[in-house]
């Protein structure tokens, strides 16, 4: 009897069931995956919205946008070596890339012949896609003009306190900065760092977009950026200005390189050729202030070409080598600093 | 092997209630709650087709437009050298250019730039940029491909185009003269689409890869678009996890654009919870009605069997004044009722068996009473004869020898006696009758060897004998009395004792007992002999008393065949 019971329960419990569950709609307007591409991301979506529609409209390959930061999907794309879900890493300096070159796949673009010869890959393990110098940016109207020059100019005791800078293990374009900064700088190279920290008085920012509001806002005086970021900020009228730094700049390219394993390399292959083509790298000059990869193609309208920058003498090999005994040596300092 | 648990007879009444009370009601609530999701389901589904198909229309209208003021530009020259050479406004171009835009220009922009990309003619004045890379958008997707081509604008701000649709304009020499430019903005979606898919949704367009390009909310569109491609990318339900919309999704094949429908779900979570507490709450009263139900005929049923059972405990316990009440005419009625007259009969057969006892414990106690201190007078009979012999009276001496022998009979122990031996104290009894009579009685037995031994209750023959000669045999000269003893084949044993006296009242004829029934008094001695031979034997056997033809009376005793069980 409570056998029988149970069974009617059961029979009601499938009915219901039944009529709880929807016939999944799963849509048949979805590409085949031959059509896909999973592309990890860490430029802003200003950035990479217009070349990813423009890759989709001439190719017909869905592109799946996944941002991050790059420290950020650089560890996911490690994470995911034994389930590889992203095709491409498309951003991140190349000493980011570098330091993770084991979950990456060479491969050389087509047109790599035009490429600017000093941001070519040795071993084609990534592409470049532009070219971003280091600036030192101040607020117009807490300084005057030709008194912020170089590097040097940010140890002084003066600016104690009042440099705005991000925290290089979060962001790869502080991480540049600071070993250009470091190379740039005569003498001991931990005495030079230890004095920065100190000059930062223990405070340093989330996010490199950070520093050009806080610079921007008055909160600090100077700061620390990529050209890119500056001239934009300055496009839209804020009160700062830029500056080379005169003692020496780093001009390291961010770039693309496919994921080991990809699922769908032959798209990322195409979409990497894509970044490298005449018409993007017109569109990083023309709309995103970056300067272009490719010879040929005109580099910022209203700024000094690359080869007339002050060039530091930026050791990309230190800077993946030394990366994690730096970032060490710089969080302690700035904790000491801080105390 | 392991018992299976027996409900008792409420629980089986109660799950059979809730059985064939439950079961239906849950298979007409499943049924009824699938069938009223499918069809409020396809009902919604064919709605939003239809809005779909006249958004679609609308589109189509539009494209028609489109495709009618393109063709009609790159046939005119005046336009294509407009287009390509510039120069300064001429109002022959502008009244041209509003011709063949025609209405179209109503949710439309119209613009003409060169082959290089530089914007000469507008058909509006709003701010629309001056120039536009020809390798690059819809101005590159139309230097590739004839004809007009759409494409969604990548910057997606307040007053910028959300949709552009571009024609490359061939110069008669072949080369590219420059291009038409048409292009929508929020507000022109908006007159467009409007009042095409009704008030209830959204709408929202999206280009060949799913990503926004129009929705009536722009601010819904934003969060929705992602999580709409990321769902169908994933190969997910567009319906989501959630389930509070749906989304009806139909492709404008000309345009490229997806239009996409997104209503509330009409069978919500809280319409299918209200569904799902209406059953339950009805599963819950059927159970309750089951129990009650159940409660209430068990108990009906149960009472009367639970009277009876307790009757019956009564009885086996031996008290037969159990007398169930009468109330129900049904079978439950009809079984109390039977057990009451049982319990009656019963008790009546038990009255008889006592009765009876008492009668043999009274005909004892009588037989007991005649047995008064015989050994005392069996030894005084003794002292009696050898004081007669010592006197020469033998007489005396032979009747008290007699009288020792029948008194020492009587009061031996057993209660039954070889015939033989009850002939022998008869011969002593009628010995002193004769001494007392003067020889006037004869006697004769006659005893078949075989018939010797059998058992009788003793001292049967004795009355019988001595009710012929006290009664029979009164005032009569030479009286004579015969014992004989028959056996018939069927083992019925007949002892018949006759006489030559007066013979018997005629009413006295027949079984004796009958005869005592009917009201004539009997005499004691026969009396007895009957009542003895009835409790011992049973209502078969008896004394049979009839006249004998030739004069005189016969009483025979009839009783079966017994003989001595000799187990040595």
């Amino acid at each position: 009897m409570i056998k029988k019971l149970l069974c009617v329960i059961v029979v009601f419990a499938l009915l219901c069931g039944c009529a709880g569950s929807t016939p999944a709609a799963k849509s048949g307007f979805a590409p085949d995956e031959e059509h896909r591409l999973v592309v990890y991301t860490s430029h802003k979506q200003e950035v990479w919205q217009p070349i990813v529609r423009e890759f989709e409209r001439r190719t017909g390959i869905w592109v799946d946008v996944v941002y991050g930061a790059t420290s950020e999907l650089l560890e996911r794309i490690e994470r995911e070596s034994r389930d590889v879900q992203a095709d491409l890493m498309f951003g991140g300096g190349v000493e980011s890339l570098e330091t993770y070159r084991e979950c990456f796949t060479p491969y050389t673009c087509a047109g790599a012949d035009r490429l600017l010869t000093q941001f070519r890959c040795a071993d084609g393990l990534w592409t470049p896609f532009s070219a971003l110098p280091v600036v030192l940016i101040y607020n117009t109207k807490l300084m005057e003009p030709g008194l912020l020059t170089g590097w040097r100019d940010l140890l002084a005791p003066e600016l104690q306190g009042e440099i705005a800078f991000t925290d290089p293990s979060v962001s790869g374009s502080a991480f540049t900065a600071l070993m250009t900064m470091l190379c740039a700088l005569p003498g001991d190279r931990g005495e030079n760092l230890r004095a920065f920290a100190e000059n930062l008085g223990g405070v340093q920012l989330d996010g490199s977009g950070a520093v050009l509001t806080a610079v921007a806002d008055g909160s600090a005086t100077v700061g620390v950026t990529l050209e890119e970021t500056a001239l934009k900020r300055i496009a839209e009228g804020e009160n700062i200005a830029m500056v080379y730094p005169a003692d020496g700049t780093s001009c390291v390219p961010d770039a693309s390189a496919i994921v080991r394993g990809a699922p769908h390399e032959e798209n990322a292959r195409a979409f990497i050729d894509f970044t490298v083509s005449a018409e993007v790298q017109r569109l990083l000059a023309s709309q995103f202030c970056r300067r272009p990869v490719l010879e040929g193609v005109d580099s910022l309208p209203g700024s000094p070409a690359l080869d007339e920058l002050p060039a530091a003498d930026y050791d990309l090999e230190l800077a993946v080598s030394e990366r994690d005994a730096v970032l060490m040596s710089w969080a302690f300092y700035l904790v000491k600093s801080e105390a | 092997m392991k018992k299976r648990p027996t409900l008792s007879f409420k629980g089986r009444l109660f799950a059979a209630f809730l059985l064939a009370s439950l079961v239906p009601l849950l298979i007409c609530s499943a049924m009824l709650l699938q069938i009223f999701r499918l069809r409020m389901t396809e009902a919604d589904a064919v709605d939003a087709r239809e809005r779909l198909g006249s958004v679609s229309a609308a589109l189509d209208r539009a494209c028609g437009g489109f495709a009618a003021a393109a063709e009609s530009i790159q046939d005119n020259a005046l336009l294509l050298s407009a287009a390509a050479g510039g120069g300064p406004e001429d109002t022959g171009i502008y009244s041209l250019l509003f011709e063949y835009t025609g209405s179209a220009r109503e949710y439309a922009r119209f613009d003409l730039y060169d082959a290089q990309g530089q914007r000469r003619y507008s058909t509006r004045s709003g701010p629309a940029p001056d120039t536009l890379p020809t390798d690059w958008g819809v101005l590159g997707a139309a230097a590739r491909q004839d004809g007009l081509v759409f494409a969604a604008c990548d910057s997606s701000g307040g007053s910028a185009p959300l949709f552009q649709g571009a024609a490359a304009l061939a110069a008669p020499g072949g080369d590219t003269a420059g291009y038409l430019v048409i292009s929508l903005y929020q507000s022109d979606f908006h007159t467009l689409l409007e009042g095409n898919y009704g008030s209830q949704g959204t709408l929202l367009l999206l280009d060949p890869y799913w990503r926004g390009v129009y929705c009536a909310q722009p601010a819904l569109g934003e969060t929705l678009v992602p999580e709409l491609r990321s769902r169908l990318l994933a190969g997910q339900s567009l319906d989501g996890a959630q389930g509070d919309f749906l989304y009806s999704v139909q492709l404008h094949p000309e345009t490229g654009l997806y239009l996409i429908l997104q209503r509330t779900q009409v069978f919500t979570r809280e319409t299918v919870a209200l569904l799902y507490t209406v059953s339950l709450s009805c599963a819950l009263a059927c159970v309750l009605v089951s129990v009650l139900l159940s409660l209430s005929l068990s108990r009906q049923m149960f009472r009367p069997i639970a009277q009876l059972r307790a009757g019956i405990h009564e009885v086996e316990r031996g008290n037969l004044d159990v007398s169930l009440a009468q109330q129900r005419g049904d079978e439950l009625g009809e079984l109390s009722e039977h057990f009451n007259s049982m319990v009656a009969a019963l008790k009546h057969n038990q009255e008889q068996l006592i009765e009876n006892q008492r009668e043999l414990n009274q005909a004892q106690i009588r037989m007991l009473q005649a047995q008064l201190n015989p050994h005392f007078l069996c030894n005084t009979l003794d002292t009696m004869k050898w004081i007669s012999k010592i006197n020469k009276v033998p007489q005396v001496a032979l009747m008290s020898t007699d009288l020792a022998d029948i008194l020492r009979f009587c009061i031996s122990p057993e209660e039954f006696a070889p015939l033989v031996r009850e002939t022998e104290i008869l011969q002593r009894y009628i010995e002193i009758h004769r001494i007392r009579l003067s020889g006037a009685v004869s006697f004769d037995v006659d005893l078949p060897e075989e018939l010797a031994g059998c058992l009788v209750p003793k001292m049967i023959l004795q009355p019988i004998v001595e009710n012929a000669i006290l009664h029979g045999l009164d005032g009569v000269e030479n009286g004579r009395v015969e014992v004989r003893v028959t056996s018939s084949g069927d083992g019925l044993l007949r002892i018949s004792v006759s006489d030559n006296g007066r013979g018997l009242p005629p009413e006295m004829e027949g079984a004796y007992r009958k005869a005592v029934r009917e009201g004539s008094s009997g005499h004691l001695g026969l009396y007895n002999v009957d009542t003895i031979l009835l409790k011992y034997y049973g209502e078969a056997f008896g004394l049979e008393l009839k006249n004998r033809p030739g004069g005189g009376a016969e009483v025979t005793a009839k009783l079966p065949v017994r003989r001595k069980e000799r187990s040595d």
